[in-house]
């Protein structure tokens, strides 16, 4: 195998396929290397951890086709080291040369029969726009559990739901609920459960692009953003119930500025030194007050303008949680439901409907 | 243990050259042989030290400690204020995590914990191969090894095999199934403790303690 190509594009793909890769090989000592595959001009990069895979096509002037698998760390890292320029890799025997300028480097390659046999991608493939998806994973995906015991709360249930796709994720402190209508990647009823880990890495790639394709496979989903293909192994098992979760009616209603919160949670959550210090909201017809004590170190209130109907309620969230339902819920104006000091209060925007987050509050006394 | 307060200098002489002057110190000789040299400030570690093995040569108002590797530390005793010996016996080592043996001390002393009906035979249950942590019957009279782990993890379910292998030998007791409990239990172990044929069970250990958590979950 021999090509030449840019620096900047060779680390990018290394980089991107690299993430996948097993950090150090565990049972498969080759799933530490990135495989490189070269046909004619194009260079296929596929890191993997046998859960996630990540393979990246570029353009290359190829030389001589070939497959090899280098020891991903340090390929990418001797890449990243050159100057912008042309680099030149070429695999001999056991060994891989990288060259640029007057750099010259030999790194014993890894057993490419070794690497293992990766599914192939249904036909089945539905395209989205990669903006509107990413914009759902930013908000739902962080409320995905990353607690490993507990495998199926780190995923993202992807739904059926009415006439598009339905993205819900929980920790079991909070839960967020996305529908992007008119998204039907899947049959009425069907539902599939997406590591929250390949998606947090699918966000990363769908910066900027302008689509996604999506295939949905029996025991994988594969996710495809320009030259770059995303697979993941699908989670089994059974997604909680959430539908239950969310309060049919609540007796209180705020109606508050969305950037205006956040900036108080940011400021008044800087009180709030001790794991579980919940910040409290103390809502009133006059307003919404939010306080954050922290015995021994001090306290911070803020006052701020808000529209309130019902009774007078103070409610503790973690500040963590709390900020982060603002941060990704939409629009200027956000709409805080609550029922009393110890039921889930729902944040949804002002008039829109496409996005929930259910919260469950902190017991105080 | 020696303990002696006094003013005194010390040079080392090894890997580099080091010099204390003359100052009030403690000095301590361990019954190893090992030689500490402290000031009063710091939590743990020495002004200068040498581990066992070592040679310590009393001489008169001098002290010369060498090891086989040529360091040498000189101690000049100007005045010894204080010089005592203790006999401190065996160590019985730091323990790190009492949590484990509270979680069994907890368990057996609400067995329902672990199962409606569920009574408990006996801590410690002895074994050939060493004590069950719990040994119980459940509601319908079957007996019931728990082995209680902080964090459960494949070699812990290796255990319980293993002792599930000696207590099904008992005529009296068999057949014993198994129970592995923990704080977190991998969901490697999970796996092999299902195929198995040993349930599990994640325990709550603040809420074993009554520490009601003000976390409130949706589920």
């Amino acid at each position: 195998m021999k090509f030449r190509c840019e620096r900047d594009v060779l680390v990018e793909a290394l980089g991107a396929a690299g993430r996948a890769v097993a950090n150090r090989g565990g049972a498969l000592p080759v799933l530490s290397g990135v495989r490189a595959e070269l046909e004619g001009d194009r260079l296929r990069l596929t890191g993997s951890d046998l859960e996630l895979t990540i393979a990246v096509d570029i353009t290359v002037a190829g030389s001589a086709d070939g497959l090899a698998v280098l020891p991903s760390r340090v390929a990418t890292d001797v890449v990243r080291s050159l100057d912008s320029g042309s680099v030149e890799v070429s695999v001999e025997g056991d060994e891989a040369h990288i060259t640029s300028g007057r750099f010259q480097s030999a790194i014993r390659v890894l057993p490419a029969d070794e690497f293992p046999r990766l599914a192939q991608p249904t036909d089945d493939a539905v395209t989205l726009a990669a903006a509107d998806f990413a914009e759902a994973l930013h908000q739902v995906v962080p409320a995905a559990s990353a607690d490993d015991a507990r495998p199926i709360l780190t995923g993202v249930l992807m739904a059926a739901e009415g006439h598009g796709l339905r993205l819900v994720a929980t920790d079991s402190y909070r839960l967020a609920v996305r529908d992007l209508p008119g998204a039907s990647i899947l049959r009425e009823g069907q539902s599939v459960l997406v590591p929250s880990r390949a998606l947090r890495e699918l966000e990363r790639l769908l910066g900027g692009a302008a689509e996604v394709t999506l295939r949905l496979g029996e025991r994988e989903a594969t996710f495809e953003v320009g030259g770059v293909r995303l697979t993941t192994r699908l989670i089994e098992g059974e997604f909680p119930n959430y539908r239950g979760l969310i309060p049919v009616s609540h007796p209180n209603r705020l109606t508050v500025g969305r950037e205006a919160l956040a900036e108080a949670v940011r400021r008044v959550k800087l009180m709030a030194r001790e794991p579980n210090t919940p910040v409290r909201l103390g809502m009133s017809s006059d307003g919404l007050e939010l306080i954050a004590i922290t015995q021994d170190v001090g306290q911070a209130h803020e006052q701020l303008d808000a529209d309130y109907a019902g009774t007078e309620l103070t409610v503790a969230f973690n500040p963590d949680y709390l900020l982060n339902g603002v941060e990704v819920t939409p629009g200027d104006e956000i709409v805080l439901d609550t029922v009393d000091a110890q039921k889930p209060a729902v944040i949804r925007a002002n008039g829109g409907n496409e996005f929930l987050y259910l919260l469950m509050p902190v017991r105080v006394s | 243990m020696r303990v002696i307060v006094a003013n005194c200098s010390v040079d080392y002489a090894g890997r580099l050259s080091a010099h204390l002057p003359l100052a009030p110190r403690l000095i301590m000789v361990k019954a190893d042989g090992c030689v500490a040299i402290h000031a009063d400030g710091g939590a743990y570690k020495p002004l200068n030290w040498m581990n066992a093995p070592n040679r310590l040569v009393e001489g008169d108002g001098v002290w010369t400690v060498t090891n086989p590797n040529g360091e040498k530390i000189t101690i000049t005793l100007v005045e010894v204020l204080s010089d005592s010996s203790w006999v401190l016996g065996t160590d019985p080592g730091l323990q790190k995590d009492g949590v484990e043996a509270h979680l069994q001390e907890l368990l057996a002393a609400n067995c329902t914990h672990l199962a409606e009906g569920f009574r408990l035979v006996r801590r410690e249950y002895p074994t050939d191969i060493g004590p069950v942590d719990l040994l119980c019957r459940d509601a319908d009279g079957v007996t019931v090894a728990v082995e209680i782990k902080r964090r459960g993890e494949i070699d812990g379910v290796e255990q319980l095999t293993r002792y599930l292998d000696f207590l099904n030998r008992d005529p009296m007791l068999r057949p014993v199934r198994g129970m592995f409990v923990a704080q977190q239990i991998k969901p490697q172990a999970r796996v092999l403790a299902a195929d198995r044929g040993i349930s599990w069970l994640e325990v709550d250990y603040d809420e074993l303690r009554g520490l009601a958590s003000n976390e409130l979950r949706l589920f």
